[in-house]
Protein backbone atom coordinates (compact mmCIF):
# COMPACT_ATOMS: atom_id res chain seq x y z
CA UNK A 1 0.00 0.00 0.00
CA UNK A 2 2.28 2.70 1.23
CA UNK A 3 6.33 3.22 0.70
CA UNK A 4 7.03 2.60 4.11
CA UNK A 5 5.80 -0.62 6.07
CA UNK A 6 3.72 1.33 8.71
CA UNK A 7 0.83 -1.22 9.50
CA UNK A 8 -2.49 -0.37 8.10
CA UNK A 9 -4.65 0.49 11.78
CA UNK A 10 -8.35 0.03 11.37
CA UNK A 11 -10.06 3.52 12.64
CA UNK A 12 -12.76 1.87 13.96
CA UNK A 13 -11.66 -1.38 15.95
CA UNK A 14 -8.39 -0.65 15.93
CA UNK A 15 -6.89 -4.01 14.46
CA UNK A 16 -3.40 -3.80 12.51
CA UNK A 17 -3.06 -5.06 9.47
CA UNK A 18 0.06 -5.97 7.31
CA UNK A 19 0.52 -3.93 4.07
CA UNK A 20 -0.75 -4.97 1.03
CA UNK A 21 -0.35 -4.17 -2.63
CA UNK A 22 -3.12 -3.33 -4.38
CA UNK A 23 -4.36 -3.11 -8.11
CA UNK A 24 -6.37 0.03 -9.62
CA UNK A 25 -10.11 -0.50 -8.22
CA UNK A 26 -8.96 -3.20 -5.22
CA UNK A 27 -9.73 -2.16 -1.48
CA UNK A 28 -8.85 -3.48 1.55
CA UNK A 29 -11.58 -4.16 4.17
CA UNK A 30 -10.16 -4.67 7.82
CA UNK A 31 -10.27 -8.46 8.56
CA UNK A 32 -12.72 -8.08 12.21
CA UNK A 33 -14.95 -5.16 11.37
CA UNK A 34 -15.39 -4.89 7.44
CA UNK A 35 -14.02 -1.17 7.25
CA UNK A 36 -12.46 -0.09 3.91
CA UNK A 37 -8.82 0.19 5.20
CA UNK A 38 -7.61 1.39 1.60
CA UNK A 39 -8.18 1.18 -2.10
CA UNK A 40 -6.63 1.75 -5.15
CA UNK A 41 -8.22 4.41 -7.25
CA UNK A 42 -9.20 3.83 -10.75
CA UNK A 43 -8.52 7.19 -11.84
CA UNK A 44 -4.96 7.23 -10.89
CA UNK A 45 -2.48 8.46 -8.55
CA UNK A 46 -3.08 11.92 -9.73
CA UNK A 47 -7.01 12.20 -9.31
CA UNK A 48 -6.91 13.13 -5.35
CA UNK A 49 -5.00 16.09 -6.20
CA UNK A 50 -6.93 16.71 -9.59
CA UNK A 51 -10.31 17.05 -7.22
CA UNK A 52 -8.65 19.33 -4.48
CA UNK A 53 -7.63 21.62 -6.91
CA UNK A 54 -10.69 21.63 -9.13
CA UNK A 55 -12.57 22.35 -5.97
CA UNK A 56 -10.30 25.01 -4.85
CA UNK A 57 -10.39 27.09 -7.92
CA UNK A 58 -14.56 26.70 -7.93
CA UNK A 59 -14.64 27.95 -4.73
CA UNK A 60 -14.55 31.33 -5.05
CA UNK A 61 -16.90 31.77 -7.90
CA UNK A 62 -19.45 29.84 -5.37
CA UNK A 63 -18.95 32.44 -2.55
CA UNK A 64 -19.00 35.06 -4.77
CA UNK A 65 -21.15 34.99 -7.87
CA UNK A 66 -25.24 35.04 -7.06
CA UNK A 67 -26.39 31.83 -6.00
CA UNK A 68 -30.22 32.08 -6.37
CA UNK A 69 -32.43 35.08 -7.30
CA UNK A 70 -35.88 35.52 -6.30
CA UNK A 71 -38.78 37.78 -7.54
CA UNK A 72 -42.18 39.08 -6.09
CA UNK A 73 -44.52 41.76 -8.06
CA UNK A 74 -41.91 43.20 -9.80
CA UNK A 75 -39.40 43.16 -6.65
CA UNK A 76 -35.78 41.36 -7.32
CA UNK A 77 -33.41 39.89 -4.81
CA UNK A 78 -30.55 37.83 -5.52
CA UNK A 79 -29.05 35.71 -2.84
CA UNK A 80 -25.02 34.60 -2.23
CA UNK A 81 -23.90 31.71 -0.24
CA UNK A 82 -23.21 33.74 3.24
CA UNK A 83 -26.84 35.82 2.95
CA UNK A 84 -28.55 33.65 4.80
CA UNK A 85 -25.74 33.89 7.59
CA UNK A 86 -26.27 37.99 7.17
CA UNK A 87 -29.50 37.35 7.93
CA UNK A 88 -29.24 35.05 11.13
CA UNK A 89 -26.67 37.78 12.15
CA UNK A 90 -29.00 40.16 11.75
CA UNK A 91 -31.61 38.60 14.14
CA UNK A 92 -29.14 38.55 16.36
CA UNK A 93 -28.52 34.36 16.13
CA UNK A 94 -24.92 35.27 16.24
CA UNK A 95 -23.51 32.06 17.15
CA UNK A 96 -25.89 30.13 14.80
CA UNK A 97 -24.93 32.62 11.88
CA UNK A 98 -20.61 31.69 12.61
CA UNK A 99 -21.97 28.27 12.88
CA UNK A 100 -23.71 27.90 9.17
CA UNK A 101 -20.63 30.36 8.11
CA UNK A 102 -18.14 27.57 8.57
CA UNK A 103 -20.10 24.45 8.11
CA UNK A 104 -21.83 25.78 4.45
CA UNK A 105 -18.52 27.84 3.41
CA UNK A 106 -15.08 28.40 5.02
CA UNK A 107 -14.63 24.57 6.75
CA UNK A 108 -15.54 23.23 3.15
CA UNK A 109 -12.74 25.74 1.41
CA UNK A 110 -10.29 25.20 4.33
CA UNK A 111 -10.44 21.05 4.27
CA UNK A 112 -9.92 21.38 0.29
CA UNK A 113 -6.39 23.94 1.06
CA UNK A 114 -5.32 21.20 3.49
CA UNK A 115 -6.34 18.59 1.02
CA UNK A 116 -4.12 20.52 -1.74
CA UNK A 117 -1.56 20.86 0.85
CA UNK A 118 -1.29 17.26 1.57
CA UNK A 119 -1.63 15.75 -1.84
CA UNK A 120 0.08 18.08 -4.11
CA UNK A 121 3.98 18.52 -2.57
CA UNK A 122 3.92 14.31 -3.39
CA UNK A 123 2.88 14.85 -6.76
CA UNK A 124 5.75 17.75 -7.56
CA UNK A 125 8.26 15.34 -5.87
CA UNK A 126 8.48 17.43 -2.81
CA UNK A 127 7.70 16.65 0.99
CA UNK A 128 4.78 18.00 2.91
CA UNK A 129 5.05 20.68 4.98
CA UNK A 130 4.17 19.58 8.76
CA UNK A 131 2.17 16.48 6.99
CA UNK A 132 1.00 15.04 10.36
CA UNK A 133 -0.37 18.29 11.60
CA UNK A 134 -2.33 18.73 7.74
CA UNK A 135 -3.26 15.37 8.36
CA UNK A 136 -5.29 16.12 11.93
CA UNK A 137 -6.98 19.34 10.33
CA UNK A 138 -8.20 16.96 7.70
CA UNK A 139 -9.94 14.92 9.66
CA UNK A 140 -10.84 17.52 12.44
CA UNK A 141 -12.59 19.77 9.35
CA UNK A 142 -13.64 16.25 7.57
CA UNK A 143 -16.24 16.10 10.27
CA UNK A 144 -17.66 19.68 10.22
CA UNK A 145 -17.12 20.20 6.35
CA UNK A 146 -21.23 20.02 4.97
CA UNK A 147 -21.60 21.11 1.76
CA UNK A 148 -23.36 18.63 0.34
CA UNK A 149 -26.08 18.89 3.21
CA UNK A 150 -26.38 22.42 1.94
CA UNK A 151 -26.88 21.97 -1.10
CA UNK A 152 -29.56 19.54 -0.04
CA UNK A 153 -31.24 22.47 1.61
CA UNK A 154 -30.79 24.87 -1.04
CA UNK A 155 -32.68 22.37 -3.35
CA UNK A 156 -35.76 22.05 -0.69
CA UNK A 157 -35.77 25.56 0.17
CA UNK A 158 -36.36 25.93 -3.99
CA UNK A 159 -39.19 23.53 -3.41
CA UNK A 160 -40.30 25.04 -1.00
CA UNK A 161 -40.35 28.44 -2.58
CA UNK A 162 -42.42 27.32 -5.59
CA UNK A 163 -45.74 28.93 -4.42
CA UNK A 164 -44.42 31.42 -2.19
CA UNK A 165 -42.07 33.97 -5.09
CA UNK A 166 -40.41 33.16 -8.44
CA UNK A 167 -37.04 31.47 -8.07
CA UNK A 168 -34.24 31.12 -10.69
CA UNK A 169 -30.91 29.61 -9.85
CA UNK A 170 -27.63 31.56 -10.47
CA UNK A 171 -24.17 30.58 -11.52
CA UNK A 172 -23.20 30.43 -7.74
CA UNK A 173 -25.37 27.74 -7.00
CA UNK A 174 -23.83 25.31 -10.16
CA UNK A 175 -19.89 26.28 -9.15
CA UNK A 176 -20.97 25.42 -5.43
CA UNK A 177 -22.60 22.17 -6.24
CA UNK A 178 -19.56 21.07 -8.39
CA UNK A 179 -17.29 22.63 -5.67
CA UNK A 180 -18.76 20.23 -3.26
CA UNK A 181 -18.76 16.73 -5.92
CA UNK A 182 -14.96 17.61 -6.34
CA UNK A 183 -14.53 18.11 -2.86
CA UNK A 184 -16.35 14.86 -1.69
CA UNK A 185 -14.53 12.92 -4.51
CA UNK A 186 -10.93 14.65 -3.03
CA UNK A 187 -11.82 13.67 0.69
CA UNK A 188 -12.76 10.09 -0.28
CA UNK A 189 -9.11 10.10 -2.18
CA UNK A 190 -7.76 11.31 0.94
CA UNK A 191 -9.32 8.65 2.99
CA UNK A 192 -8.23 5.52 1.42
CA UNK A 193 -4.83 6.99 0.09
CA UNK A 194 -3.94 7.47 3.76
CA UNK A 195 -5.42 4.74 4.88
CA UNK A 196 -6.62 5.84 8.37
CA UNK A 197 -2.92 6.43 9.04
CA UNK A 198 -1.37 10.10 9.77
CA UNK A 199 1.78 10.23 8.25
CA UNK A 200 5.04 11.14 9.81
CA UNK A 201 6.78 14.05 9.43
CA UNK A 202 9.74 12.19 8.28
CA UNK A 203 8.55 9.66 6.67
CA UNK A 204 7.53 9.76 2.95
CA UNK A 205 3.96 10.51 2.50
CA UNK A 206 2.19 7.66 0.34
CA UNK A 207 1.25 9.82 -2.72
CA UNK A 208 -0.16 6.49 -4.43
CA UNK A 209 -0.40 3.05 -3.52
CA UNK A 210 2.16 1.20 -4.48
CA UNK B 1 5.60 5.50 15.02
CA UNK B 2 3.48 7.77 17.83
CA UNK B 3 0.35 6.53 18.10
CA UNK B 4 -2.82 7.74 20.06
CA UNK B 5 -3.74 5.18 22.98
CA UNK B 6 -7.56 4.66 23.35
CA UNK B 7 -8.99 6.59 26.61
CA UNK B 8 -9.87 5.40 29.32
CA UNK B 9 -13.01 3.08 28.23
CA UNK B 10 -15.02 5.05 31.40
CA UNK B 11 -13.72 7.95 30.91
CA UNK B 12 -14.66 7.22 26.84
CA UNK B 13 -18.03 6.19 27.76
CA UNK B 14 -19.06 9.11 30.54
CA UNK B 15 -18.65 11.91 28.09
CA UNK B 16 -20.09 10.42 24.96
CA UNK B 17 -22.85 9.97 27.65
CA UNK B 18 -23.03 13.59 29.07
CA UNK B 19 -22.91 14.93 25.22
CA UNK B 20 -25.96 12.92 24.26
CA UNK B 21 -28.01 12.94 27.43
CA UNK B 22 -27.38 16.96 26.14
CA UNK B 23 -28.85 16.63 22.75
CA UNK B 24 -31.31 14.91 24.12
CA UNK B 25 -32.17 17.50 26.54
CA UNK B 26 -31.89 20.31 23.53
CA UNK B 27 -34.27 18.32 21.67
CA UNK B 28 -36.68 19.14 23.28
CA UNK B 29 -36.78 22.57 22.98
CA UNK B 30 -35.81 22.62 19.30
CA UNK B 31 -38.76 20.35 18.59
CA UNK B 32 -41.45 22.31 20.67
CA UNK B 33 -39.86 26.38 19.93
CA UNK B 34 -40.92 27.82 16.60
CA UNK B 35 -37.76 27.65 14.22
CA UNK B 36 -39.48 29.52 11.15
CA UNK B 37 -41.98 32.70 10.37
CA UNK B 38 -43.63 33.63 6.84
CA UNK B 39 -45.16 36.69 6.77
CA UNK B 40 -47.11 37.24 3.51
CA UNK B 41 -49.88 39.87 3.10
CA UNK B 42 -53.30 38.63 5.28
CA UNK B 43 -51.44 35.60 6.41
CA UNK B 44 -48.89 35.08 9.21
CA UNK B 45 -47.32 31.48 9.88
CA UNK B 46 -45.01 30.06 12.56
CA UNK B 47 -43.91 26.69 12.01
CA UNK B 48 -42.27 23.92 14.33
CA UNK B 49 -39.76 21.86 12.72
CA UNK B 50 -42.94 19.29 12.65
CA UNK B 51 -46.07 21.86 11.97
CA UNK B 52 -43.55 22.95 8.90
CA UNK B 53 -43.01 19.04 8.01
CA UNK B 54 -46.89 18.83 7.75
CA UNK B 55 -47.39 22.15 6.07
CA UNK B 56 -45.04 20.87 3.67
CA UNK B 57 -46.88 17.40 3.09
CA UNK B 58 -50.49 19.14 2.92
CA UNK B 59 -49.12 21.36 0.25
CA UNK B 60 -48.31 18.38 -2.03
CA UNK B 61 -44.74 18.25 -1.53
CA UNK B 62 -44.54 14.35 -0.07
CA UNK B 63 -41.16 13.81 -1.01
CA UNK B 64 -40.17 16.72 0.21
CA UNK B 65 -41.51 16.60 3.45
CA UNK B 66 -40.34 13.09 3.89
CA UNK B 67 -36.72 14.42 3.53
CA UNK B 68 -37.06 16.94 5.99
CA UNK B 69 -38.84 14.72 8.28
CA UNK B 70 -35.99 12.13 8.12
CA UNK B 71 -33.03 14.43 8.10
CA UNK B 72 -34.81 16.76 11.10
CA UNK B 73 -36.54 14.44 13.33
CA UNK B 74 -35.61 10.58 12.43
CA UNK B 75 -32.30 11.00 12.08
CA UNK B 76 -31.70 12.62 15.17
CA UNK B 77 -33.96 10.19 17.10
CA UNK B 78 -32.09 7.45 16.07
CA UNK B 79 -28.84 8.37 16.21
CA UNK B 80 -29.24 9.25 19.93
CA UNK B 81 -31.18 5.89 20.58
CA UNK B 82 -28.33 4.22 18.64
CA UNK B 83 -25.57 5.77 20.86
CA UNK B 84 -27.44 5.27 23.73
CA UNK B 85 -28.04 1.23 23.03
CA UNK B 86 -23.73 1.75 21.99
CA UNK B 87 -23.27 2.91 25.27
CA UNK B 88 -25.15 0.52 27.33
CA UNK B 89 -24.00 -2.49 25.78
CA UNK B 90 -20.13 -1.04 25.63
CA UNK B 91 -20.53 -0.73 29.99
CA UNK B 92 -21.27 -4.81 29.94
CA UNK B 93 -18.30 -7.20 31.11
CA UNK B 94 -18.82 -9.30 27.79
CA UNK B 95 -19.75 -7.74 24.37
CA UNK B 96 -21.75 -9.67 21.66
CA UNK B 97 -21.65 -8.62 18.27
CA UNK B 98 -18.75 -6.12 18.18
CA UNK B 99 -18.75 -6.42 14.48
CA UNK B 100 -22.29 -5.17 14.00
CA UNK B 101 -22.26 -2.69 16.65
CA UNK B 102 -19.02 -1.04 14.86
CA UNK B 103 -21.01 -0.94 11.71
CA UNK B 104 -23.47 0.51 13.66
CA UNK B 105 -21.65 2.84 15.11
CA UNK B 106 -20.47 3.88 11.63
CA UNK B 107 -23.67 3.84 10.21
CA UNK B 108 -24.70 6.51 13.03
CA UNK B 109 -21.48 8.64 12.27
CA UNK B 110 -22.27 8.83 8.16
CA UNK B 111 -26.32 10.07 9.10
CA UNK B 112 -25.55 12.78 12.09
CA UNK B 113 -24.50 15.34 9.41
CA UNK B 114 -27.59 15.55 7.53
CA UNK B 115 -29.77 16.38 10.95
CA UNK B 116 -28.33 20.09 9.67
CA UNK B 117 -30.51 20.01 6.77
CA UNK B 118 -32.90 21.87 8.80
CA UNK B 119 -30.14 24.81 9.89
CA UNK B 120 -29.68 25.53 6.13
CA UNK B 121 -33.20 25.64 5.09
CA UNK B 122 -33.99 28.38 7.64
CA UNK B 123 -30.79 30.64 7.05
CA UNK B 124 -31.23 29.92 2.97
CA UNK B 125 -35.03 31.13 3.66
CA UNK B 126 -34.28 34.14 6.19
CA UNK B 127 -31.47 35.23 3.60
CA UNK B 128 -33.32 35.03 0.17
CA UNK B 129 -37.20 35.96 1.17
CA UNK B 130 -37.00 39.72 2.58
CA UNK B 131 -39.42 41.24 0.32
CA UNK B 132 -40.96 43.69 3.12
CA UNK B 133 -44.59 43.51 3.42
CA UNK B 134 -44.65 41.25 0.31
CA UNK B 135 -43.24 38.43 1.76
CA UNK B 136 -40.59 37.85 4.52
CA UNK B 137 -39.28 34.98 6.24
CA UNK B 138 -37.97 34.60 10.04
CA UNK B 139 -35.72 32.51 11.95
CA UNK B 140 -37.35 32.07 15.22
CA UNK B 141 -35.41 30.38 18.84
CA UNK B 142 -36.39 26.46 17.72
CA UNK B 143 -33.53 26.47 15.06
CA UNK B 144 -30.59 27.61 17.39
CA UNK B 145 -31.46 25.19 20.31
CA UNK B 146 -31.94 22.56 16.93
CA UNK B 147 -28.43 23.58 15.98
CA UNK B 148 -26.47 22.95 19.57
CA UNK B 149 -28.45 19.75 19.20
CA UNK B 150 -27.08 18.59 16.45
CA UNK B 151 -23.50 20.12 17.62
CA UNK B 152 -24.31 17.54 20.81
CA UNK B 153 -25.00 14.42 19.08
CA UNK B 154 -21.93 15.01 16.59
CA UNK B 155 -19.37 15.51 19.49
CA UNK B 156 -21.50 12.68 21.34
CA UNK B 157 -20.43 10.34 18.09
CA UNK B 158 -16.75 11.20 17.94
CA UNK B 159 -16.30 11.47 21.64
CA UNK B 160 -17.37 7.46 21.48
CA UNK B 161 -14.33 5.33 21.03
CA UNK B 162 -16.06 1.89 18.82
CA UNK B 163 -12.40 0.47 19.80
CA UNK B 164 -14.09 -0.29 23.64
CA UNK B 165 -16.20 -2.27 21.77
CA UNK B 166 -13.30 -4.48 21.22
CA UNK B 167 -11.53 -5.01 24.04
CA UNK B 168 -9.38 -8.38 23.86
CA UNK B 169 -6.23 -7.82 22.17
CA UNK B 170 -6.25 -9.45 18.34
CA UNK B 171 -3.43 -10.85 16.35
CA UNK B 172 -2.27 -8.59 13.46
CA UNK B 173 -4.40 -9.78 10.51
CA UNK B 174 -3.42 -9.85 6.72
CA UNK B 175 -6.67 -7.57 4.85
CA UNK B 176 -8.46 -9.96 2.02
Amino acid sequence: MSSSSTPLVCRLCGQEHRPVSLAPGDRAVCARCDTVLASRPRLGPDAPVAFALTGLLLAPPAMLLPFVSAAKLGHDRAALLFTGVEALWDQGMHLLAIWVCLCGGAVPAALLVTLAGLLLPPRLGRQPLRPRMLWQAAHAFGHWAMPEVQVLAVLVALMKLGKLVDVAIGPGFWCYVAMTLALLCAWHSFEVTFANTPPEETADVPASPS
Amino acid sequence: MKRRLPRLRSENLANASALAAAAAVMLVPANLLPVLTTRQPGQNRTDTIFSGTVQLWRSGLGAIAIIVFTASILIPMLKLLGLAWLILVARRRRIRNARRLTQLYAALDFIGRWSMLDVFLVAFLSGLVQFGALSSVEPRPGIVAFAVAVVFTVLATQAFDPRVLWREPQPPATSP
